[in-house]
């Protein structure tokens, strides 16, 4: 009877949960209760105080260095390690002798067992597995480390502003300066390409001649070296800000398709930032995907592309980029994904009366894994005959997207479905029967709807529904309060007391990020950003465009960022682990097996939901939900 | 309370354990009286019984702890089990979880774990050498306590003499000084789950002699370092 709690309690704490009855019992019976009072202190070393704590309850901190002597002292003190429930601390000190002492201070009230360093050491002699996670986690720690240097170093890459990048010299020209005298000006500078001040007649002031062009320029018989250089220039010239991130370079160049970006400063233009230069910094495959993706010709190339692009983003994840920024290049390379294979499947004499939206997450640029697709087309001004062919590109485009490895979409919102695939009017009489007839599914489809971007084609077409959207949410206050109720139908997975709340699922304890955490963040900014008529997707740009407009306040607006973030980082992580453990795509779900996070992340996790709740909480104030719901 | 009611009650009780231990028929068992008690240490204890009349009802099982410091030893804990000769009672089985098949199936003398089988009058000297001359402590110790001289009381011709603690009273007297009240003696709730939820303390066992020991010495230690910060 007596013990059978603690053999619980370590039943539930890896690695002593690999052991056998047996052993735990042996261990569990060693256990001692002790109680703290916060700001309590105490130390382990290998001496008098050798023992292994386990925290029931409360919060330890480890300090970095000697225990300082009074209270004050402590609130500027540095904390090596945070030690929340069922986890345990001084078994470092006890292993090695050579470390000294750990020193802890109580910042919860804290009742802990407590096990002497005799029968832990004896426990780690008798059982492999304890052994092996103790030793190899020493290995651990220093892979750790390992690997948050070299996160450092590819995040700088990443964060790095583009004038620590090489930058090509700038050479300008007057427009009427001949061929032959820009060439030699660029080959004076050691530049392939320069900027041209255009004539008066253009609609713009700057435009760029490079290399290519004038190799062009020599092939065709139209020009001789006493052209006007001004009628080879292209425009408009596509700019980066010196102190803009290397990373946002690198979007640029991704979405305009072109090779070299003009560098600008706040006093004008400073010089060249080529891809080729760009890419010797990244060094990996983010630009091979992309010029994979421009080379490929059919369904299989894509496919290997697709492939190379998950590859990607675990190696981005691994090197510890912020899953937004992650999100965001996926999105950039998957919309490229998208265009090129419209361009191939849409018959070429629709391709200008036609617009392809990507909706929901990857509307949101926030999908970084390939879970499923929510994309429509619409189309105007076409007749019969025309919409049957385009109905059948979509079904072949839907198809291609499957076997390029893009899960269907369960809801079936896919261009081949004729719901998802229709003329601008049609659509427009979709919006007003989802406002006029609300169900849940139509709450759903205008979420997924609002959502939208254009990959392909007439950005204009999304616009007018969008405007149609917003007037009619303006005649209709009430809709969004019923709207903005979803989130708030699941709970938010944090107790009265500030502990986890989670579903022991085949006796790991599992929580719902997505339910639980994402989902109300999404749809509550969603909710906001859809009363202010904001014409952003991604739920960041929502948040910062709310801050702007001072719906939300720059502080809470910043935490509410940084907690979706680590929600999304937390679920690509737990998502990435089940791959690598063979889950296919379509089968990938949200659930987070708490258990593998360290005390570190799991306190994180309950600071980031308690932002949730305080969410919640605004959603219900600002919509009055408690009179709808 | 007024501090000449507690002068007078210390009194009395020491002029009891004088006249108590004229009366001790087993010197064996003197050093309930003349032993020396470590500093700051405590035993706190609790055991399921048949029923809840001390007259008629037996102790079924029995778990005492030392409380030492910010300490509870549980590792050191003393767990007994009694066999009945009488069947355990419906109602308290349900309460304690302590079949009558349990008791039998665990011979005498046999040790499972930390847990001995011994008859009635061995488990009380095994219980009367665990506390020694300690302090105890208990939530409604009265019981506990009346429950154990029914079995000293006919044998040694005493009963304990050790001085008690009682959780619910430090609780009252916490609760108490934290509410500022007037005339009107506020009404404060002393179940057991109550104090638990009320000072924080994580249930964490179900219920039975053990578990209660171990959560009533946390009341113990986190009313102590109240006391202690207030």
């Amino acid at each position: 009877m007596a013990i059978e709690q603690q053999q619980q309690f370590l039943q539930q704490i890896a690695p002593f949960n690999e052991l056998d009855d047996k052993a735990l019992r042996s261990l569990a019976q060693q256990l001692d209760v002790v109680y703290f009072p916060v700001n309590a202190r105490f130390s382990v070393d290998s001496g008098e105080n050798a023992f292994v704590y386990f925290v029931i309850k409360g919060h330890i901190a480890e300090l970095a260095d000697e225990l300082p002597a009074d209270l004050e002292h402590t609130q500027n003190k540095t904390w090596r390690a945070h030690y929340a429930v069922r986890s345990f601390l001084g078994e470092q000190a006890v292993l090695n002798r050579k470390l000294g002492a750990q020193h802890f201070s109580v910042q919860e009230e804290a009742i802990l067992y407590r096990l002497p360093a005799s029968a832990f050491a004896e426990a780690l002699q008798r059982y492999a597995v304890l052994k092996q996670f103790f030793e190899a986690s020493l290995v651990e720690r220093l892979n750790a480390m390992h690997a948050s240097a070299q996160m450092t170093a590819s995040t700088e890459v990443m964060m790095d502003t583009v004038c620590s990048a090489p930058i090509r010299a700038l050479v300008e020209v007057d427009g009427q300066c001949t061929l032959q005298a820009a060439a030699q000006q660029m080959v004076a500078a050691q530049s392939d390409a320069c900027v041209v001040r255009l004539p008066e007649e253009c609609e713009e002031r700057l435009g760029i001649v490079t290399s290519t062009d004038l190799l062009r320029a020599l092939a065709s018989t139209e020009f001789d070296p006493q052209t006007a250089v001004w009628k080879l220039a292209n425009w408009p010239l596509v700019s980066v800000h010196e102190f803009d991130y290397l990373f946002n370079a690198l979007l640029k160049i991704t979405r305009h398709r072109i090779d070299r970006l003009v560098v600008r400063s706040d006093n004008g233009l400073r010089g060249f930032l080529t891809q080729k230069d760009l890419m010797g910094l990244f060094a990996n495959q983010s630009g091979l995907a992309l010029l994979k993706i421009e080379q490929a010709g059919s369904i299989a190339d894509f496919k290997v592309v697709a492939q190379q692009i998950d590859e990607l983003v675990v190696n981005l994840h691994r090197k510890g980029i912020k899953t937004h920024y992650i999100a965001k290049l996926v999105n950039e390379l998957h919309r490229k994904l998208l265009e090129k294979l419209c361009a191939m499947l849409l018959p070429e004499d629709l391709q200008d009366r036609v617009a392809l939206l990507v909706m929901g997450s990857e509307g949101r640029s926030e999908q970084v894994l390939r879970t499923d697709q929510d994309n429509a087309l619409i189309f105007d001004s076409v007749d019969d005959a025309e919409v049957a062919a385009l109905q059948a590109s979509m079904q072949r485009f839907t198809d291609a997207l499957v076997e390029i490895g893009f899960p269907p979409c369960p809801g079936k919102i896919m261009v081949s479905n004729p719901v998802w695939c229709q003329s601008v009017e049609g659509f427009k009489n979709q919006l007003k029967t989802w406002f006029d007839r609300p169900t849940e599914e139509g709450f759903m489809h205008l979420a997924i709807f609002y959502d939208a971007q254009v990959a392909f084609g007439q950005s204009g077409y999304l616009e007018r529904l969008r405007q149609l959207l917003f007037s009619r949410l303006h005649d209709n206050p009430m809709f969004l309060r019923h709207f903005a109720k979803s989130a708030l139908q699941f709970d938010t997975p944090i107790g009265f007391f500030g502990g986890l709340k989670t579903d022991n699922q085949d006796g790991h304890a599992r929580l719902d990020l997505k339910k639980g955490a994402i989902f109300p963040i999404v749809h509550g900014v969603r909710c906001l950003a859809m009363e202010a008529e904001l014409v952003q997707t991604n739920t960041h740009w929502r948040i910062k465009a709310l801050m702007d407009k001072g719906v939300l306040t720059e502080a809470f607006g910043i935490e509410l960022g940084e907690a979706l973030n680590y929600f999304n980082a937390l679920r690509l992580e737990s998502m990435l682990y089940a791959k690598s453990q063979g889950v296919e795509y379509a089968a990938l779900d949200n659930s987070l097996d708490v258990q593998r996070l360290s005390h570190l992340q799991q306190d994180l996790l309950k600071q980031a939901l308690s932002v949730v709740e305080r969410f919640k909480k605004l959603l219900q104030r600002h919509f009055k939900l408690h009179e709808v719901m | 309370m007024a501090r000449w009611l507690d002068d007078l009650a210390g009194v009395l009780s020491a002029w009891r354990k004088k006249r108590q231990f004229k009366r001790l028929r087993d010197p064996r068992y003197a050093f309930l009286f003349t032993g020396e008690a470590e500093t700051d240490t405590y035993i706190c204890f609790d055991c399921e019984t048949t029923g809840l009349n001390p007259k008629e009802d037996r102790i079924v099982s029995l778990s005492a702890i030392k409380i030492r410091g910010n300490q509870v030893l549980t590792s050191e804990a003393l767990n007994l089990l009694i066999p009945q000769d009488a069947a355990i009672s419906a109602e308290s089985i349900v309460v304690h979880r302590i079949r009558n098949a349990d008791l039998h199936s665990a011979a005498l003398g046999d040790e499972e774990g930390n847990v001995e089988v011994l008859p009635e009058r061995e488990a009380i000297g095994r219980f009367l050498e665990f506390i020694g001359a300690h302090p105890l402590v208990g939530y409604y110790l009265e019981f506990d306590v009346a429950m154990v001289n029914q079995v000293v009381k006919p044998w040694l011709g005493v009963e304990l003499p050790n001085r008690r603690i009682e959780v619910s009273e430090l609780y009252y007297r916490q609760r108490l000084s934290e509410l500022e009240h007037g005339l009107a003696m506020p009404n404060i709730d002393l179940k057991f789950e109550t104090i638990l939820q009320r000072l924080q303390i994580p249930n964490i066992g179900q219920h039975d002699a053990f578990s209660d020991a171990l959560m009533t010495a946390l009341i113990f230690l986190k009313l102590q370092s109240l006391v202690k910060s207030s």
